[in-house]
This record gives structure tokens, sequence and C-alpha cells, in this order.
């Protein structure tokens, strides 16, 4: 203030319309730096929902192989529970149709199933009858047989009757 | 520094407003650091701020936020104090109603603060960053007189003359005359003047002969005391070429040599009234001036005017012829004036 009585106020570039201007400019950038943030936020969060999601696809998928794996296992063992099912079905008509070959008056007191074989122990009353009852059946099934006798403390004969079955010849029957 | 540059961009806008009788004329100007841009001026029958006004003005400030208002003090209670001394300042005035400012750490100048509070309520709606002192404009002015000579000066405005005498930079004396209440009584005291000097106004020219200035001094109680003063006493003798010649020494010729291409306005009734008005109050401030014992008087030989209103030749020859003094008659623009002083208060 030199020769003025009144000194002159003091001039800002803010003026109202500068501040309605930098106001509305510092709204914008706030919101588009929130939009940002929000964005970068959200791009975090998918991208830790993309790793965790790609982590359970990959678990999910090794279990599903586990789970395929399991299934053929599964599938393997039906088929052999099948097998075996139908194994033990023909054994036991095998049973059921070596002890209806039985004769009432033979008396047997074990049998012993091989693979390829029948082992029977039992007491016959005479050897005809076995020879006649029981061996003759067992002729028909079995390729070769085998036949010994010993006396029983009764006056029976206690006989050991071993059959097989060749596996060879069966091919070849099944072959023909 | 951040202000500094803000300010770079931006261009300044400069708006004068100086109050007259019944008009306020507004004086804008648009600068950027390469010099002055553009101007703009207007003149609005208004003594305050209308909308036309305030509609004017800001459609320039809206354009900076670096603009000043300014205003030339019309308070009628303003005035000069030859000192800066603050215990000697209630000596010539009473400051405890005053704003006051010490020019060149030789004088003061002040004005009420009440008019300057009125000032800053009136203009409210645009602001207000400067009030200058016509004193100061003045002084600014003549500054290349003022600090070698001897002299009277006078500002001259519609509304206003404003008178100070300078002794080689040493202020003696100084007077703010409002002349806004003779235009109330313009009519009857015209009238009354008329008749008074018997002046025959139909030829629209005025013969000095016909003006009985001795009349009207006698009148003026404050120019008794001129009697007392033997220069005066003796005036008749200095009617003689002999005596004019010795006043001739003391002519600043540099002036004349100047003032030779100032013109004159045409006489016409209002100005001669006018006119007439000035000689009469410049008349009483020098008596004044002489008989008043609170300052040193000497005698005046030198009065320069600066004319913002393009005063006739008749003013100057009533001096010249009335009082015998050298007068020098000097244009002023006060926007001009104005804004030289806006700029340095602001640094520009």
């Amino acid at each position: 203030m030199k020769y003025s009585y009144i000194a002159p106020r003091k001039k800002s570039a803010l003026t109202q319309e500068m501040q309605l201007m930098l106001s509305f400019f510092s709204i914008t950038i706030l919101m588009l730096f929130f939009t940002y943030t929000f964005l970068l936020y959200k791009n975090y969060f998918f991208t830790n929902d993309k790793e965790f999601i790609s982590i359970q696809k990959s678990k999910i998928e090794s279990e599903l192989s586990k789970i395929k794996a399991d299934i053929t296992l599964i599938n393997q063992q039906k088929v052999t529970s099948e097998k075996i099912f139908t194994q033990n079905m023909v054994l036991k008509d095998s049973i059921t149709n070596l002890f209806d070959l039985v004769p009432d008056r033979i008396t047997l007191s074990e049998a012993k199933l091989l693979k390829n074989g029948l082992i029977l122990y039992g007491v016959t009353p005479n050897k005809d009858i076995y020879n006649f009852m029981l061996e003759a059946p067992l002729h028909s099934i079995f390729h070769r047989t085998y036949s010994s006798f010993y006396p029983a403390k009764n006056g029976w004969l206690r006989f050991v009757s071993t059959n097989y079955i060749d596996e060879d010849k069966d091919r070849d029957v099944r072959d023909e | 520094m951040l202000t500094r540059f803000f300010e770079s961009l931006y261009n300044k806008v400069f708006v004068n407003i100086i109050v007259n009788n019944s008009s306020s004329e507004v004086y804008i100007e648009v600068c950027s650091k390469k010099g002055v841009l553009k101007h703009y001026q207007s003149s609005f029958e208004t003594t305050t701020i209308n909308n036309e006004m305030l509609e004017f003005i800001t459609s320039y400030t809206k354009e900076s936020p670096y603009y000043y208002i300014t205003l030339l003090d019309t308070s009628k209670e303003q005035g000069v104090i030859p000192t800066c001394d603050k215990h000697h300042l209630s000596f010539y005035h009473d400051i405890s109603t005053s704003e006051h400012k010490c020019a060149h750490k030789n004088w003061s100048y002040y004005t009420s603060k009440i008019d300057l509070y009125d000032i800053e309520k009136r203009y409210a709606d645009i602001g207000m960053d400067m009030v200058f002192s016509p004193f100061i404009v003045l002084a600014n002015f003549f500054k290349d007189k003022i600090d070698s000579h001897f002299a009277m000066y006078i500002l001259i405005t519609e509304s206003a003359l404003c008178v100070i005498i300078f002794e080689e930079s040493q202020l003696l004396y100084g007077k703010y005359i409002n002349m806004n209440y003779k235009q109330d009584n313009e009519e009857s005291f015209l009238s009354d003047e008329i008749e008074e000097m018997d002046i025959s106004l139909e030829d629209e020219s005025i013969d000095l002969d016909d003006i009985d200035a001795d009349d009207d001094i006698e009148d003026i109680d404050e120019l008794e005391a001129l009697d007392d003063l033997d220069d005066f006493a003796d005036i008749e003798d200095l009617d003689s070429i002999k005596d004019i010649d010795e006043f001739s020494k003391n002519r600043d010729v540099e002036e004349e040599f100047f003032e030779r291409d100032e013109v004159f306005s045409e006489s016409t009734n209002d100005n001669f009234n006018e006119d007439y008005d000035r000689f009469t109050n410049i008349k009483n401030s020098l008596g004044n001036f002489y008989s008043d014992e609170k300052y040193e008087s000497k005698f005046i030989e030198n009065v320069y005017i600066a004319d913002a209103v393009g005063v006739t030749n008749d003013l100057k020859r009533y001096l010249e012829e009335e009082m015998f003094l050298n007068v020098y008659v000097r244009h002023i623009d006060l926007n001009i004036e104005l804004l030289e002083l806006s700029k340095m208060e602001v640094k520009v």
C-alpha cells in the first residue's frame, strides 16, 4: 500500500467458477479413482477366485480320475464277482450233481474239489456197487478216474476215488 | 510462487471510476505482461453504481480474477498536512476521524474514515481495491516541477478543485474544494453574479474590463488579510510594464514551450460560469494561504494547472490579469494517472 487509502483485496486465481470447475474435476477424478480401485479389487478378487476354482477344478479332475479308476476297479470287481458267483453257482450245481450221483448205499466221508479233479473218500458195501453205481457216472464226467479200496472194520470197503479232467482234451472237445 | 505462476496466466484488468457531478466515468484497461491489450470507456448517469454500470464492469472483471477497482476520492473532508510527524498532524487537522497517508516522507494527505466506509459500502457489489486522493494524483502529475519549483498546483476536475502549494517538494498549503454544491444553486447563483458583473451574455464573449473582481474580493472575508500585504496593497503599481517584466524573469520557459500545443476550449456561457467559479475558489484559497498563520506565507508567482475538464482560456487570463500569476495549463487524463498509480500500487 503506497498511496491508496485502502489496500487492494487479495486476488486469487481460485474464483468461484474455478472452484466449481476444480470441484467438478476433483469429484470426477475421485470417482475414477474409486472405480479404478473397485475394479482393481474386483480383479484381484476374480484372480483369486480363478486360482481357487482352477485348484478346485484340478482337484475335482484328480478326484474324477480316481473315481474313474475306482469305477473301473469296481467294474472289474463286479465282473470278477459275477464270474465267481457264476463259478460258485456252477460249483454248487456240480456239487449238487455230485451228491446226486452218489447212490444211497454208498456213504461219502470226504470230498475234495480240485481245480481239474475230484477226490472222494467214502464207504461202500462192496466194489460192485461202487463200480456200477458210482464209478460209471464218474467216468462219464472225468477223463481219468482212479479208485483204490481198503477194508473197513465192519467188513465194508473204504474207497478213495481220484478223478481228473484233462484240460487239453476238454479244449479239443470244445473246439470240435 | 504458485500465486506468481497463476498471476502470469491471467491478464490484469484495471477499472477506474471517476465520480463527477451527476455521472460516473468508468475506464477499463486490460493489461498483459507485454503491455496494454485493450481499453474501454463509458459514462453512466449515476454518482453511485447502477445495474448498467455494474454489468459493464463485471463483463470485463469476470475475464480475470486479477482485477483492480480504483476510485478517485471525492470526499469533502479530505485535505493535506505539511508534515508526516504523527505528533504534529493534529495541529493541522483532527486525524482521529480521518485516514491519512504519508507521501514522500514530508507531507500527508487525509480523508474521512466515514466517507471511506461509505465508498466500500456503496461499491460493495463490485468491491473496491484502491482509493486515491486527488492530491497524490496532482503531486504525481507535476512531480517534475514539484521537486524544483515554488508554485501553486491545481487539479481541475468536473466536481472539484484541488489546490496545493509546494516549495521545492516541501508542502506549504493544500485545499480540496468541492464544486458539486454549485449544481444545486447554479441558477440562482449565476443570476446574482450576472446582475452584479453586468456582463452581456448575448455576445458569448467576455471582456475582462467589464468584470469588477475587486468587488468580489471585498466580499470575501478571508481575503481581507490581503490588504495587509505590501505586494497586494500596491496592486495597481504592478500594472506598469516594468513590473510585469520583473515577473517574467520567474516564468517557466520550458512549460510555456509545451503549453503552445495546448488547445483551450471555446468559451461558452456554461464554461465561463464554471471557470469564474474556479477562479473565485482559487483566489479564496490563495487568500487563505496568505492569511492563515498555520501556513508559511510566501508570495506565489507561478501556477501549474492540471486540467482534466478542458478549461477555457478565460480562467488562465483571470489568474494572469487579476492575480498577476504566471499560469501554465497542462491537460491531464485522470484515467491514465489513476492507472499509473494503480499499477504502482500492485507492482505491475
